[in-house]
């Protein structure tokens, strides 16, 4: 509480006494309507503050950033629209999928270029499945041996029919030693003089 | 942009012996003095800005400036088209929370 004692304020300090001496309904409805105004008084402030801060901005012309900002915001708006929306299904569209900047793709890439292994032309979609026969991967590999590779096979090869090291041991690894036949599919170490049955 | 812009005149010296201050001033020194009002302010100004409000503010203008042309707007024309709006659109829930506080502390202050 403070108490104001100098002359000028009697007046005022009488009016506060008044006030404390409980009048209680007109003590709240004047509380009411003080916040009220107090409540307004905040807000204008406040106000005033929001209006000088957008004078700023568009006197300095900060707000050409602003309004690309607001169309990315519109774009990606729509595009998340049309991402959610269930009549796009990815299954009808498969072959011509728009992406972001309007590009169809074709569902199998159609680059053609050289193989750095065996130096055939070949469509970029089918590059994968090319370099598993043309490295090593499959039956037909093995046969393929060059001059290099020969030389690297010899040297590594055990002879023994289970290689506990081999990196590329598969499925197929197991069905072959039941076969009874030598060597680990895969391996790219495998001894190539191994005749297939 | 955190000062606010309204502050009161410095009272002259020959002024206040015949002015007695207001209630309503008086509030406002205790308010002041014991920082509940600039407490008040930062609440006030977090809220609006978390509902939205400030972005609403800010896109009006934007628009009235895209309208008038950058360099002939003043700051005058943006307070006076943001204040109708801007005290109408004020959350409920908002205006209720700020006069709580604002009705405790006339209360413990003994107003």
């Amino acid at each position: 509480m403070i108490f104001l004692v100098s002359q000028r304020h009697t007046g005022l300090a009488i009016l506060l006494l008044s006030l404390m001496s409980g009048f209680n309904e007109d003590n709240k409805a004047s509380h009411a309507q003080l916040s009220s105004q107090f409540f307004g008084d905040l807000l204008d402030s406040i106000i005033v503050d929001v209006a000088s801060e957008c004078h700023r901005i568009a006197r300095l012309g900060l707000d050409r950033n602003l309004e690309e900002e607001e169309e990315e915001l519109r774009l990606s708006a729509q595009a998340r629209v049309r991402v959610a929306d269930p009549s796009n299904s990815g299954e009808s569209n498969s072959k011509y999928v728009v992406d972001i900047f309007g590009q169809t793709h074709p569902p199998v890439a159609n680059e053609i270029f050289d193989c750095m292994n065996c130096g055939r032309s070949i469509m970029a979609g089918r590059f994968a499945p090319h370099l598993e026969k043309c490295m090593g991967k499959g039956r037909k590999a093995r046969l393929k041996v060059t001059r290099s590779s020969t030389a690297v096979q010899n040297r590594y090869s055990q002879g023994s029919p289970v290689s506990t090291y081999s990196p590329y041991s598969n499925s197929t690894n197991t069905s072959r030693l039941s076969n009874g036949t030598s060597g680990v599919a895969g391996e790219e170490y495998s001894n190539g003089t191994f005749q297939e049955p | 942009m955190r000062a606010s812009v309204n502050r009161p005149p410095t009272p002259d010296v020959g002024d206040t012996q015949e002015k007695q201050p207001t209630l309503e001033e008086i509030i406002n020194i205790k308010f002041i003095e014991s920082g509940e009002k600039e407490r008040l302010m930062e609440l006030l100004r977090e809220r609006l800005i978390e509902c939205g409000w400030k972005d609403e503010m800010k896109a009006l203008c934007r628009a009235f400036v895209k309208k008038k042309g950058r360099n002939n707007v003043t700051v005058d024309d943006l307070v006076h088209l943001i204040t109708p709006k801007g005290r109408a659109s004020i959350p409920d829930s908002i205006k209720a929370e700020l006069l709580q506080r604002i009705r405790t502390f006339l209360v413990s202050a003994a107003l």
